[in-house]
């Protein structure tokens, strides 16, 4: 097959999304809570303090902080997370393996679709509707700025290989509703899409700091308000490529386990 | 060349001994034992281009695992397979791109797109070039009547509308050999005829080579001139359905009706069952035993009224067949 078909996945996985279209405003309205909500906390808590800022950061920085942490980068991954364990637990992933494709890569494809759909119809609108009723800031610097860019990509790529993998452990542990909850709390810890990392306790942050899933936010969202000088910048980015790289690895060879389980065992 | 040949193919699953309740479950999270199914017991077949072959079996009698070897998402825990000249799950790219598979239980459309959505999708998967794409669409949308519900999403489909919109999918990109597991469970008597006489035309007209499995015997009749028939993992028989008689060892009925009760009448040719006195059922002994024989040895001076000479049931056949060997736990 030709690598064509997997925009047409993307396509199709968008397409799909139409069909549900009140979800949208579900969608635009459950981040708007969670953005307010987070907007209030950090309100009191730099209301409590008397310079106006905390660690270097102002408030309007932190507000960004959490939109950029949450709801732009930290999105529903849990739609993928859903689709694997499914096909898992009712066989139809053997469906995948009677197409002449590549199922990571369809996994990926249709990541895509679903992305951009969210990012059309959920992330930008709220992020609109929050820098019109709340503010936020432009990114630190113009390096920080692209800096910003390529971190997105690798925040993208980390959390479709973090829940991808995840997916697949159905495969052994025959469920993906308990793996949701798993990974929900490892991801607010660690990611820092509630609390970022400057604000743990040294040691929490060291280890925290070198955990893929501090890519998914908390480095991106840091630079882009410019926590990080461009040395940090360039390490964190270098580290990141390491684990995406591991990352990408065990991901095809759990896949080729799982498939060699489906081949022998059936499922 | 045989375009599929099987063989003394056997495939075993372990399954993880469960046992039942809390304290059971818990037990075995620790200790795994295992017992072994064997579904497919050593067995052996070869289809050539062009055949539509029909495999039979009850409910577990390891088709679809058989099914899933030709189709190279499951490996034979002995012996080969080969499909087109090749090991299927070892080629399984090159082998998906020159096969049709369609499952009666599960779908290969997206759920909530228009059907012609997920034929286009199949023609970016299969790189089927575009004028024979649209071809091969607009002759299976007349052929399966899909004219009216090909731009409905699939979720608002029939059974019976879905069912031709899978196998029309699967044969878009015009494969060598279409492979259906109980294509017609649970479609309506006229769905099912749909589909039997599409199928029926698709082997003869296209020379599509078709392996179907079903526990509807008439799925068979209409389809496959080819049986294969399997209880248990293992082959039953293998062959044309109208020797499928005489290979369990069924015979014809025969039925005499006089006018007055003869009295007994014992022939060499055909051996009484029932005595009603007036009517007599008989078993013709061979195959070969014609009525006239029959008649001729039973001679005239009996007041003969009427003759019925009636092939058994082949579902009949099959059912007595199984039960027996229920019963008996051995095959005849």
């Amino acid at each position: 097959m030709k690598l064509a078909a997997y925009p047409a996945f993307t396509a199709t996985a968008f397409q799909s999304r139409l069909a549900y279209r009140n979800q949208v405003w579900s969608g635009v309205f459950g981040e708007l809570v969670f953005m307010f909500a987070r907007i209030a906390i950090w309100t009191s808590v730099f209301s409590t303090v008397a310079s106006s800022s905390v660690d270097g950061v102002t408030l309007p920085q932190m507000i960004t902080y959490a939109l950029l942490a949450g709801p732009v980068l930290y999105w529903d991954y849990s739609r993928l997370l859903r689709d694997i364990g499914t096909a898992v637990k009712s066989g139809d992933i053997a469906v995948y393996l009677l197409k002449p494709l590549l199922y990571p890569a369809y996994m990926l494809a249709s990541h895509i679709g679903n992305f951009l759909f969210d990012l059309l119809t959920v992330t930008v609108p709220v992020a609109i509707i929050i820098a019109f009723t709340v503010g936020l800031v432009p990114p630190a610097s113009l390096f920080h700025g692209f800096a910003f860019l390529a971190f997105w990509f690798l925040s993208f790529a980390m959390l479709f290989l973090l829940t991808a993998i995840l997916g697949l452990a159905a495969f052994w542990l025959m469920t993906a509703d308990s793996l949701d909850w798993f990974f929900n709390s490892i991801m607010t810890l660690l990611a820092g899409g509630i609390v970022p990392l400057w604000f743990f306790p040294g040691w929490l942050a060291a280890i925290a700091g070198n955990l893929p899933f501090a890519w998914v936010s908390y480095y991106p969202a840091a630079i882009y308000i410019g926590q990080l000088d461009p040395a940090q910048v360039l390490t964190a980015f270098v580290v990141g490529l390491l684990w995406f790289a591991v990352l990408l690895g065990f991901l095809l060879w759990i896949w080729a386990r799982a498939r060699h389980r489906l081949i022998v065992q059936g499922g | 060349m045989a375009i599929i040949s099987a063989s003394s193919v056997e495939k075993v699953f372990r399954q993880p001994k469960r046992q039942a309740g809390f304290g059971g479950a818990i037990r075995s999270l620790f200790s795994r034992e295992f017992t072994e199914i064997r579904a497919v017991d050593g067995i052996s077949f070869a289809i050539e281009p062009g055949e539509a072959v029909g495999y039979l079996g009850p409910n577990g009698a390891g088709k679809s695992t058989m099914i899933k070897m030709m189709t190279g998402i499951l490996v034979p825990s002995s012996g080969t397979v080969e499909v087109l000249g090749r090991e299927p799950h070892s080629h399984r790219i090159t082998n998906a791109a020159e096969i049709g598979v369609v499952f009666g239980q599960r779908s290969q459309l997206w759920w909530d797109l228009p059907v012609r959505d997920s034929f286009e999708l199949n023609r970016h998967i299969y790189d089927i070039p575009a004028p024979r794409f649209a071809d091969n669409l607009a002759r299976l949308t007349a052929m399966l009547d899909m004219a009216f519900y090909i731009d409905r999403p699939v979720r608002q489909l029939s059974l019976g509308q879905r069912m031709r919109a899978e196998i029309a999918m699967a044969l878009l990109h015009d494969p060598k050999i279409l492979f259906l597991d109980e294509p017609t469970i649970g479609l309506d008597v006229v769905a099912k005829d749909t589909v039997r006489k599409f199928l029926a035309e698709v082997n003869r007209e296209r020379g599509t080579t078709i392996i179907l499995t079903t526990h509807d015997l008439v799925d068979i009749e209409e389809i496959c001139p080819r049986l294969i028939m399997v209880d248990d993992g293992k082959l039953l028989f293998d062959g044309e359905l109208k020797h499928l008689r005489t290979a369990l060892g069924s015979r014809r009925r025969l039925k005499l009706e006089f006018g007055t009760d003869p009295g007994p009448i014992t022939l060499k040719t055909a051996a009484l069952v029932t005595d009603e006195g007036a009517a007599k059922h008989f078993l013709l002994e061979s195959e070969q035993t014609s009525i006239l024989d029959v008649l001729t040895e039973l001679g005239s001076g009996h007041d003969l009224k009427d003759v019925k000479l009636e092939e058994p049931d082949i579902e009949e056949v099959i059912r007595t067949f199984y039960r027996n060997k229920a019963q008996t736990g051995a095959a005849p």
